[in-house]
């Protein structure tokens, strides 16, 4: 009975007396709406039902299999990151792409730059390593004996040796380059000299003392050598860093200078500023150079005018200005005798050279 | 892959009347239209096609039940919401099992699903009682009940199908087996 009432299978009359009955009696009332709810479900539970059967209709046109397989998170953790941030890996690589682009063209436009101080700094350090082994004097040193010196301080200090006799000694040109007057200082003695040649490429310098309290001195112990020295002869060389003169020994390292400059050779002598113009001996009595510059970059490496520009050199002065030609004794002193007496006999004719201006 | 299923996926709009008339092609597509999503869902969180599959026909119930009640508001994409509800499901399961989950990405948009999920819950609950219920009728009962009440036959239908002498019958045959079936439901 209910269920023609909620069917709607009632007549008009009936199912107004039917509700009637309802509002009235409770129970009825439950019953009606509970037998309502009953079907709903039931329906419901139909409705399902076929819905999934649907579904299952559906699902089995596809071939999930295939898909599965394709969506299977990959074994490689990587290949799944990338699957799974495909958009943010594409933001990322792109940002990436830029920058590189913008830090190139950056580093493009300043490398150029770079370049170029480069090279003005490697002149400036040759140019430091010149006018750094001409010695800057601090001290003024004990009074010179002669009240010749002049007053004031020496500004640059270098070392030079005697290629005669009667007063002609060897220095680098740079040492006296600008001054306005030079003096040379031996026992503490000093005496001015003038520059009497020079050769700014080989940077050689050749003074005269014109000092009238200069005596003679006795025979040179050494000569210059002619010839050429070979790798690794042991050489030694006497100037003056400081205010006496210092022993710096070693070996020719190299045939050739700075940048396979072949007027030099390359000396592993420690050099410090003041050197410049010193004597470089060999084993027997021989002045194979004279010191000239270091170089700053590289530990150890020194280099020495060869002999036989300073050879040409004294041959490039007149003769009759030098006077006596210079007398290399055919023997040589030196030869056979140990370092220290060497350096004893050598001491008399190496001189520190006071630049002033 | 979404390029091939892009053109076959049907619109929101589409998918919503189609389910208002009974549409069998309409629910077809929709229901290959966004499977492949939560096929790939449940697969990179510990699940398998069966899970999925599972998982994704509880969705589309819980769409279609709230499409007929009149309640669906189209303001999410229906794509956010089947992923949702997906996402709800799937959780719920796995902490069921106690599975360890991996980190779901949150950068998917999630719609509050909370609400349909219970009511889907609730339904779930009677759909399984009277399904079991059903069951348990046995035969002739549950094919009576299901014919009468699912496919509507008629009395004259019934009667038909199960030689009865007349549809008096069948009522009264009918009106047993409901009671049994009453009783059945409301005891589980």
């Amino acid at each position: 009975m209910i269920e023609d009432y909620l069917k709607g299978n009632l007549t008009a009359a009936e199912a107004e007396a039917f509700e009637q009955l309802r509002t009235n009696d409770p129970v009825i009332d439950h019953k009606v709406v509970a037998h309502k709810a009953f079907l709903e479900t039931l329906t419901q539970y139909g409705k399902v039902m076929s819905l999934k059967q649907q579904m299952d209709q559906a699902h089995a046109q596809m071939d999930v299999a295939a898909m599965a397989e394709k969506m299977r998170p990959h074994p490689s953790f990587i290949v799944n990151m990338w699957r799974n941030n495909k958009s943010a890996v594409a933001i990322a690589a792109s940002f990436l792409l830029l920058t590189i682009f913008a830090v190139i063209s950056i580093d493009h436009n300043s490398r150029q730059n770079g370049t170029y101080e480069v090279m003005r700094r490697e002149i400036s350090n040759i140019k430091n390593n010149q006018n750094k082994l001409v010695r800057t004097l601090n001290s003024t040193g004990p009074a010179p004996k002669t009240s010749r010196g002049p007053s004031g301080l020496a500004k640059f200090g270098g070392s030079g040796f005697a290629l005669t006799a009667n007063g002609y000694l060897c220095t680098n040109y740079h040492v006296i380059r600008d001054a306005d007057s030079i003096y040379v200082q031996k026992n503490g003695e000093s005496f001015k000299v003038k520059v009497a040649y020079f050769d700014a490429q080989y940077d050689i310098a050749i003074l005269k003392i014109i000092d009238n309290s200069f005596t003679p001195l006795s025979n040179l112990p050494y000569k210059l050598k002619k010839n050429g020295v070979g790798m690794g002869e042991d050489v030694y060389t006497l100037g003056f860093p400081k205010d006496d003169a210092v022993l710096g020994e070693g070996y020719v390292s190299s045939k050739t200078g700075h940048n396979g400059d072949t007027t030099q050779y390359q000396v592993s002598i420690p050099i410090n500023p003041g050197n410049s113009g010193g004597a470089v001996f060999d084993n027997f009595g021989n002045i194979v150079g004279m010191i000239t510059a270091k170089e700053n970059q590289v530990e150890g490496a020194a280099f020495a005018v060869k002999s036989k520009h300073i050879l040409e050199a004294l041959n490039a002065i007149p003769s009759d200005s030098l006077g006596k030609k210079v007398a290399f004794s055919k023997k040589n002193p030196l030869q056979g005798l140990n370092r220290t007496k060497q350096i004893d006999k050598i001491q008399d004719f190496v001189y520190m050279i006071k630049v002033y201006n | 892959m979404s390029n091939k299923l892009s053109s076959s996926v049907p619109t929101d709009r589409e998918v919503v009347l189609g389910i208002l008339n009974n549409s069998e092609d309409a629910l077809n597509r929709l229901y290959t239209g966004y499977f492949p999503m939560i096929l790939q869902f449940i697969m990179n969180n510990n699940g398998d096609e069966d899970d999925a599959k599972d998982v994704y026909q509880e969705a589309i119930i819980v769409l279609y039940n709230k499409i007929r009640s009149g309640d669906f508001e189209l303001s999410s994409k229906l794509k956010t919401y089947i992923y949702s509800v997906c996402r709800r499901i799937w959780l719920k399961k796995l902490s069921q099992q106690s599975k360890k989950t991996t980190n779901l990405s949150e950068l998917d948009d999630v719609v509050a699903v909370e609400v349909d999920l219970e009511q889907h819950e609730e339904k779930e609950l009677q759909f399984e009682k009277m399904g079991s219920a059903l069951i348990n009728l046995g035969e002739p009962c549950k094919t009576i009940i299901q014919d009468f009440y699912i496919h509507n036959l008629s009395m004259q239908d019934i009667c038909e199908k199960f030689g009865y002498t007349n549809t008096d019958n069948v009522k009264t045959q009918k009106y047993k087996c409901l009671q049994r079936l009453k009783k059945l439901f409301f005891q589980s």
